[in-house]
């Protein structure tokens, strides 16, 4: 019985070959999608079109969910490994180690601050106006 | 080494200690053990240390950034399954992603003018408020530099979900959906995750938040840039 139900759990769950061909097929979709766009010479992103794309392809049940949703939450778990060497870039910036540095911490602290207070309030307010 | 030889390496470092560092994240789940900010310090120190180049340490590195172009697509998941809530919500949505992009942008030029930094250095901060992938791809559409962004945008994921339950305390607020988008919003996928850890209503709101958040701020930065 418990044989049967891991035999069940991989078909349904997806093994890592079938998650690694799932995140090929993410990563075919995007690929299309940025050639079409910068053909086009479009002003967003081909990565945007290819998320519309899914969606679309998702919302009219062409794509069942299951086929790409386990590779695609394999990426989102992991999107964090996905831009630290982009971030890196701190190595050949020496300069931001210094007096820049600290001001352009301080802008980010105090805008963040704004971000989510601002934010969280006007919500707040809009969500009182509808329920109450 | 080879060129091959130091991409090998600089793979295998970066994911053994992104890997470590995710273990001991598990274990203390505090802001400092996040293993974003590990694994960027370690590198960090990692490439000073061996003294090498950034061009070196990207040899075998650079799949990852390219990596961030399927995760985007695949955003539409979690759009697809929130699609209850964005039907029964949708006024409130985009109050709270319009209210919220506006204010980091005026934010971001306020400050960035106060201190004068360069029309290069305020365009890399503009965005930082939404999840980094698409704010890299908004910073290069409003003449940014797309590595800034990423260190910018991280710094706030950081701040503002270590910083968010505190303000909650402040706060006058009662509903889930308020703070949901308060992490959402002020701290995109670091806030996602700490709002998980309220409830999962507050995790769903948070991260449709973030998304929607992201493709405003790219589809208006590439319309600004193709006037």
């Amino acid at each position: 019985m418990k044989a049967q139900e891991t035999i069940i759990r991989r078909f349904t769950h997806g093994s890592a070959g079938l998650r690694g061909l799932q995140i090929l097929t993410l990563m075919l979709l995007c690929w299309l999608a940025q050639l079409l766009t910068s053909h086009l010479q479009w002003p967003i992103p081909g990565s945007l079109v290819g998320l519309f794309v899914l969606w679309l392809l998702l919302n009219r049940k062409v794509l069942p969910a299951a086929w790409v949703e386990d590779g695609a939450n394999d990426l989102l778990n992991h999107l964090m490994l996905f831009f630290v060497p982009a971030m890196l870039a701190l190595v050949d910036r020496p300069e931001l180690l210094s007096m820049l540095g600290v001001k352009l911490l301080i802008a980010v602290l105090i805008s963040t601050l704004a971000v989510m207070c601002g934010t969280a309030c006007v919500v707040e307010i809009g969500f009182r106006l509808k329920h109450d | 080494m080879t060129d091959l030889g130091k991409g090998i390496f600089w793979c295998v470092c970066t994911l053994v200690i992104y890997l470590s560092a995710r273990k001991l994240h598990q274990r203390y789940g505090r802001w400092w053990s996040s293993p974003m900010l590990l694994t960027w310090l370690s590198c960090g120190l990692l490439i000073c240390s061996l003294h090498r180049s950034y061009a070196e340490y990207l040899i075998g590195t650079h799949w990852m950034i390219w990596l961030l172009g399927p995760a985007t697509v695949a955003f539409a998941i979690p759009i697809h399954r929130q699609q209850d809530l964005i039907r029964k919500h949708w006024i409130l949505l985009c109050v709270g992603v319009s209210v919220g992009s506006l204010l980091a942008f005026a934010s971001s030029w306020g400050l960035a003018s106060i201190f004068h930094f360069s029309p290069e250095m305020r365009a890399s901060l503009l965005p930082r408020s939404i999840t980094t992938p698409l704010a890299m791809e908004a910073s290069v559409r409003l003449g940014g530099v797309p590595e800034l962004t990423a260190i910018f945008t991280a710094i706030t994921g950081l701040f503002g979900a270590a910083v968010g339950e505190s303000l909650l305390y402040y706060l006058p607020i009662r509903s889930s959906f308020a703070r949901g988008a308060l992490f959402g919003m002020g701290a995109h996928g670091a806030g996602v995750a700490r709002a998980r850890e309220i409830s999962h209503e507050e995790g769903a709101i948070a991260s449709l938040i973030m998304i929607l958040a992201g493709l405003l701020n790219v589809i208006v930065a590439g319309v600004l840039s193709s006037l």
